[in-house]
């Protein structure tokens, strides 16, 4: 789990926010928000931590609640506990068993399977 | 009684797969997959078509939904492209995926536990092009026969009962539906 | 510790309440409440009213300060809005324009 850099920002477990919170640094979420989250750096979702919005920022982590869509640049890693539901592209996604998602992913890749006959040897 | 079934490396199975017991996909599956026990797609391994079981693994590439009624495991070098359903699903870094994820609700369980029985599953699926089996895919299936793990394919390569490929291997013990006249034909042949 | 912190480059656009100590650093428009101390740091631009058990001011704030407690402007520190509060402070050095209700 990535830890905050020096100029990162907490959102206490009671804290709620309503509104827009954007800006460059980290973000930890332990309390509650009500609106889209656009950083720059790492954003985290505590188990305490619940955020209703989109998030775009660097990476994603969340153990807590999210409802809302998702951009990151970099991973975005859904850990056991958490409940997630929307779309989600990153570089890579990765979701532990143990938690509740309902997520559309659209990740960027190309599927190929191959000429049929290629695994013919 | 479980079977444990391989498509190895070298085999490509046009057609749909069913059964009771665990699957590994070293090879191609062109078609559904809908086994009872888990299904592992290895590395190298590539299905399109989707895949329905108890707990399904995929290293390997897949084009088609998953629906895994313990659990579905995308690992390192995964490709998948489709929808994945079941109560619990992990996707590994590393592991790639454009589609749907859902454990809640949903279709994610019971799909698989049902024995598949002739006419039950076949009704799920739309019938696949597929299935006809070209001249080419022989070869494969007799390859199959010689290694010994392999031979266990016959029981889960199930006929569909309008789809009757020419080259298959005999059909397996579960007969599919019987027309009203083949009860006659088959008079002949039974020495029961 | 602060319980919350808005990192300096962060800015929040809309209403923050919580139960404990805030600290801002970064920009805020809107509304800031707290059952705890609040202290907006001196890189801060804060358009918002303030409420607090007490709140300290080091950056720039346009809005109505109330704090049961105290409410203190810091050197550097800017308010520009009324205040209301048991004890108001306003360093040397701190710019204030408003209205004071130092109710007993």
């Amino acid at each position: 789990m990535p830890r905050p850099s020096f100029d990162a920002s907490v959102l206490g477990p009671s804290t709620r926010v309503t509104g827009r919170v954007t800006g460059d640094g980290a973000l930890r979420v332990e309390g509650k928000v009500r609106g889209d989250i656009q950083i720059s750096g790492e954003a985290e979702i505590a188990p305490s931590g619940s955020v209703e919005g989109n998030v775009t920022a660097a990476s994603l982590d969340i153990s807590g609640t999210l409802q809302g869509d998702v951009v990151a640049s970099g991973p975005v890693a859904i850990r056991s506990g958490a409940v997630v539901r929307g779309d989600l592209r990153g570089s890579e996604i990765s979701i532990e068993p143990g938690s509740r998602v309902s997520v559309r992913l659209a990740t960027d890749f190309e599927l190929d399977l191959g000429p049929v006959d290629a695994k013919r040897r | 009684m479980s079977q444990s079934s391989v498509i190895g490396a070298g085999t490509v199975v046009h057609g749909n797969l069913q059964g009771e017991g665990s699957l590994e996909v070293f090879g191609r599956v062109e078609g559904d997959v809908t086994m009872t026990g888990e299904v592992v797609v290895g590395e190298g391994g590539a299905v399109r078509g989707d895949i329905s079981a108890s707990k399904i693994s995929v290293s390997g590439s897949v084009q088609g939904n998953l629906s895994g009624s313990e659990g579905v495991l995308l690992e390192r070098g995964a490709k998948v492209v489709g929808d994945i359903s079941a109560p619990r699903v992990g996707i590994g870094s590393g592991a790639l995926i454009r589609g749907h994820v859902r454990t809640e609700g949903e279709a994610a369980l019971g799909q698989a536990k049902r024995t598949p029985g002739p006419g039950v599953k076949p009704a799920t699926f739309a019938a696949k092009p597929v299935a006809k089996v070209e001249p080419k895919a022989a070869p494969p299936l007799r390859e199959a026969v010689a290694a010994p793990r392999e031979a266990v394919a016959a029981p889960v390569i199930a006929e569909r009962p309008k789809e009757k490929p020419p080259e298959r291997r005999p059909p397996p013990p579960v007969l599919p539906s019987l027309g009203k006249g083949a009860k006659g034909k088959k008079k002949k042949d039974r020495d029961e | 510790m602060a319980g919350t912190v808005i990192g300096e480059g962060l800015s929040v656009e809309g209403d923050i309440t919580s139960d404990e100590e805030v600290v801002v650093q970064g920009n805020l428009r809107g509304k800031l409440t707290s059952s705890d101390a609040v202290s907006i740091g001196p890189s801060s631009v804060v358009q918002a009213d303030i409420a607090g058990q007490s709140v300290s001011i080091a950056g720039q704030v346009t809005g109505d300060i109330s704090a049961p407690e105290r409410v203190d402007i810091q050197a550097g520190g800017r308010l520009v809005g009324d205040v209301k509060a048991a004890r108001f402070t306003i360093a040397d050095g701190a710019s204030f324009k408003g209205a004071v209700d130092m109710e007993v």
